[in-house]
């Protein structure tokens, strides 16, 4: 029965997956007032005069009410109308000068009587990007970074980080990100890589059910993808960054709210005072709601609890003076449910029970005073988890922590011979507390098998507490060499208390501008990850697990709009994490992960075009002679096209997927143990064997219109439009004799509506 | 906590292998599968003599209780000379005090545990296989089934005839904390089959006759097991 009941589990997590739609788009985004037009020459007299009609929209595609167009050079200027038309008379050549309050001036040729629509942009809608990543370190190669309003324009990702993410080269895509909580990049375990949102790290990436990630794309300013050769800054982390920064408020109040078959939400923003903007967001699942009339009544199963989630989300921005600023921000979310595998409640041995939840609270302030920048930020997570499996399994975590971080800045003009000179330096100290409880059978780790199930198996058992210090420092210089040469240098040392270890991680950065707009980028460094992952962190003679990352890339954009990108990678892993025959662990492992990326995106108009494809061969060595195996993540092959297209009251979009399958160890038989009641698998070689590939198409529909002061988009989001219902894995019988794929739900639309006052 | 939230995830993933579609359940008995293997007694004292048999489904056949066709000693090696094959049956003999004591300073177990023996068995044709533990130093006997309830009447040993498309309700006395129950049936659908109180449903296609098990183990490699021919009218 529980396994039974674990069934249902995932194909509620399947569909919910399936399911989950877009959500939160952007708000029309009023914002701080622009500048005028720049004063322009006269108007030409001896051209012909038409009547010229158009139409303004912003990025998402809403019409623009309100917007001020004139000829360039001339007084003659007339407003848009509620649908964003106008009418002007202008000569043949001349240019149309469009201007808003809260969006950036925009210009529009004269080439006939019918233009084209003209979009203008929120003003700002850059500005906040370049402010927030003004002061990070350059990304590396194959590094992006996507704005809000670009998250939100991607196709098929549905506005969700997570579906984002897998848009990236890079990143493993998988129907349904079973059996992890983060992000899998370039050959490396989930743990490898870090999330950070506003500098600090969360635990989970993404909720339980449905798979969305804790933190809505409207509550999001930018996301940055490093997947590999990050800056000095960053640390704990032996693979890529996922950096989320949460969105100040804007400089008008809007509120909004958007539902959907997976959730609901609103966010509201605005001033208090003249230096303050708030962004406050709540989000509720609703996938709960509606599960259980999805569950038939044959099925043993009885839930306590409904799977459901809660998150939300608070900024608030002050402009102390000129030049401090303050911040607050803080993330939460809770995940629970509880169910139990049979009708009958008062099987313990049934019960499954999960509650995921933290709260992070950061305070902030930068300082900027002419060639000085300093950030410093106070921040405190807390955290735990809990589960329970029947009678005799369980874990409960908490692990409150403490993070008090600095950095200073100091640019140059010219020093020793070099030009626009950069200097960072900075330290972190995480102190935690980590309190557990754990009764559980010995995990399996990347590259073992799925062992047998034995729901009375608590090899691994601990109750208590212990301290988690560790503390960091870094420094960077970043310099130009040469007009077209530019390099960055850093050193980070991080001292992993718990296991009382010091290490240096030296790593650097070399730009060269190359003619006909291309950049080639070539970056070199060392990366650990403390032992931190399951049980790790119960053992203190292990120590980190080391990285070392080359990357080269080129980057070429033609024009405003078009960018494409290339990178190759190599890295050497080591000092990996490995099981002994006892079930204690050692760093015997080591690993090698080589590939290629390639990433192009196009801006223009109405279109947004996005390519990205991934190659990557990442395999290990579990001990020193052991065959080497294929990593449990390796996927070769990975595609992603999409592209979406605005017109009026409409935006289309659509994405194709194609990925490779990932590596199966296929059992070769088992033995059953009579006195457990429960068959041991005996598995052939690891990872021999691979799932089919998949590839999938998923399109969106969204059509927006006014209704009295409010601003409506209701959207249909439907993933694997034509049906392909492709192997994700495979599961065996009780005694391993059978074999049934187990596949991915082929079709499943959703449908929301999003308000915007 | 992410670590925890993995560990967790692997563990739902742990247990999604064996439950749907074509894949025969755990409580079918029309399969080939050792169903269960039996020591008698499952804990013997010095000088005391254990014999072994299992409970054998065959798909497509009925089940039976049969004497292993091979068996050996898995561990400890030091003890492998303790099973033999005699008049037919395999046979553990517990060896006297000073080899036992030998045995648990080997295995470092303390000075009044039993001594575990994990003997290894095969079934046809060395196609089917099963460890099975005797504890040496300790008598034990396996365990009673009681109060066995089908169809809401005691178990005896007749043929049950029980109604289709009904629930026909299955109980035993036993904590599920402390035993393993296991209902199995090659004649409809079992549910909660490992739980001390299930039920089964014969669907209209399912086969009309067939046979009803169950199997009870408790935490000293004890087991008990009946089986009953079943049908549906």
């Amino acid at each position: 029965m529980l396994f039974r009941y674990v069934t249902i589990v995932a194909a509620i997590a399947v569909i919910a997956a399936i399911l989950a739609g877009p959500e939160i788009a952007a708000a029309q985004e009023p914002a701080p007032e622009s500048p005028p037009p720049t004063p322009a020459p006269a108007l030409p007299h001896d051209l012909p005069v038409l009547s010229i009609t158009g139409r303004v929209i912003d990025a998402l595609g809403k019409p623009v009410a309100g917007a001020s167009v004139g000829v360039e050079g001339g007084a003659q200027t007339v407003k848009t109308d509620r649908d964003g038309n106008f009418r002007i008379s202008a000569p043949i050549g001349s240019t149309l000068v469009i201007d808003r309050d809260g969006f950036d001036p925009a210009l529009a040729n004269v080439t006939a009587g019918k233009l084209d629509d003209v979009v203008i942009l929120a003003a700002g809608t850059h500005s906040e990007t370049i402010e927030i990543s003004g002061e990070a370190p350059p990304a590396s190669p194959g590094a992006a970074v996507l704005d809000r309003t670009e998250l939100q324009r991607i196709p098929g990702t549905g506005n969700d980080v997570v579906r984002t993410l897998t848009a990236m080269p890079g990143v493993v895509n998988l129907q349904i990100p079973l059996g992890y909580s983060g992000v899998v990049i370039r050959g490396s375990s989930p743990q490898d890589s870090k999330v950070l949102i506003d500098d600090f790290e969360v635990p989970v990436l993404f909720h339980n059910i449905g798979f969305r990630a804790v933190v809505p794309a409207e509550a999001i300013q930018s996301l940055d993808y490093i997947p590999g050769g990050f800056d000095v800054q960053y640390g704990r982390a032996s693979s890529g960054i996922v950096a989320l920064e949460t969105r100040p408020g804007t400089s008008q109040r809007t509120t909004q709210g958007e539902v959907s078959l997976i959730d609901g939400g609103v966010l509201a923003q605005g001033t208090a005072g003249d230096r303050t903007k708030y962004m406050l967001g709540f989000r509720r699942s609703t996938i709960d709601l509606v599960l259980p009339s999805l569950i038939p009544a044959s099925v043993d199963l009885s839930l306590t609890t409904v799977p459901s989630y809660y998150d939300g989300q608070l900024r608030l921005d002050h402009e102390l003076s000129a030049n401090w600023r303050l911040f607050l921000s803080s993330i939460a979310t809770n995940d629970v449910f509880e169910l139990y595998a049979t009708k009958d409640e008062d099987a313990r041995t049934k019960r499954f029970y999960n509650n995921t939840r933290f709260l992070r609270l950061t305070l902030g302030a930068q300082y900027h005073e002419g060639p000085w920048s300093a950030k410093l930020a106070l921040s405190g997570i807390a955290q735990e988890f809990v589960f329970e499996a029947g009678v005799y399994q369980r874990i409960r975590v908490q692990q409150p922590t403490v993070t008090p971080r600095a950095e200073v800045m100091r640019t140059a003009d010219h020093w020793a011979g070099l030009s626009n000179v950069v200097w960072r330096a900075g330290a972190e100290a995480a102190v935690g507390r980590s309190t557990l409880d754990v009764a559980l059978p010995i995990e399996q780790r990347e590259g073992e098998p799925m062992p047998a199930y034995d729901p009375k198996d608590t090899s691994t058992r601990f109750s208590g507490s212990f301290w988690v210090p560790d503390v960091a420092g870094w420094t960077a210089l970043s310099a130009n060499l040469d007009p077209q040469i530019r390099t960055t240098i850093g050193l980070r040392s991080d001292v992993f208390g718990r296991i009382h270890e010091a290490n240096l991680e030296p790593r650097g950065e070399l730009q060269i501008k190359l003619p006909a707009s291309l950049t080639a980028r070539l970056s070199a460094g060392a990366y650990r990850r403390p032992p931190e992952f399951q049980s790790e962190n119960l053992s203190t003679n292990v120590g980190s697990e080391h990285s070392a990352q080359t990357i080269a890339g080129l980057q070429y954009e033609p024009r405003e709009g078009v960018r494409v990108q290339t990178s190759a990678y190599y890295t050497d892993r080591s000092h990996l994490l490995t099981h002994n025959m006892d079930g204690s662990l050692n760093n015997n492992g080591h690993g090698t992960t080589v590939g290629a990326e390639f990433l192009a995106t196009y801006r223009g108009g109405p279109w947004f075009g996005w390519l990205s494809y991934s190659y990557s061969h990442s395999t290990r060595v579990d001990a020193p002679g052991a065959d080497r195996r294929l990593f449990d993540f390796d996927q070769p092959h990975s595609l992603n096209a999409a592209l979406s297209w605005k017109h009026g009251r409409w935006q289309l979009g659509g994405r194709f997927q194609l990925y490779s399958g990932l590596p199966i160890t296929p059992p070769i038989g088992a033995v059953f143990d009579s006195d457990r009641n429960l068959y041991i698998p005996l598995y052939g070689k690891v990872n021999t064997a691979r799932a089919p590939m998949h590839h999938q198409l998923d399109v969106r529909v969204d059509y927006s219109w006014t209704w009295g002061p409010t601003d409506l988009t209701v959207f249909a989001d439907v993933q694997n439009v034509y049906l392909n219902d492709s192997v994700v894995t495979y599961f065996y019988s009780y005694d391993y004799t059978q074999r049934q794929a187990f596949k991915s739900l082929p079709i499943i639309p959703s449908v929301g509506l999003r308000g915007v006052l | 906590m992410n670590r925890a939230v993995g560990l967790a995830a692997g563990a739902v993933l742990a247990v999604l292998g064996a439950c749907t579609g074509d894949l025969d359940p755990p409580w079918q008995l029309d399969h080939d599968r050792i169903i269960a293997v039996r020591a008698t007694p499952p804990g013997i004292a010095a000088g005391g003599t254990s014999a072994i048999d299992a409970l054998l489904g065959m798909k497509g056949g009925k089940t039976h209780v049969a004497p292993p066709e091979l068996a050996r000693v898995v561990s400890p090696a030091s003890l492998s000379d303790v099973l033999s094959f005699q008049a037919g049956a395999w046979v553990v003999t517990a060896p006297g005090e000073a080899r036992l004591a030998a045995a648990r300073a080997e295995l470092k177990l303390a000075a009044d545990a039993p001594v575990p023996v994990q003997v290894g068995v095969s079934y046809a044709g060395q196609t089917l296989f099963a460890t099975k533990t005797i504890e040496l130093g300790r008598p034990a006997d396996n365990p009673a089934l009681v109060n066995v309830m089908l169809d809401g009447v005691p178990a005896g040993p007749s043929e049950i005839i029980v109604g289709k498309l009904v629930k026909v309700p299955l109980s035993i006395d036993a904590d599920d904390t402390d035993f393993d129950v296991t209902w199995l049936t090659s004649c409809g659908t079992m549910h909660d089959f490992d739980l001390p109180n299930a039920y089964l449903e014969i669907e209209a296609d399912d086969p009309e006759a067939g046979e009803l098990a169950v199997v009870l183990r408790d935490a000293r490699a004890g087991v008990a097991w009946n089986v009953w021919s079943i049908r549906a009218e």
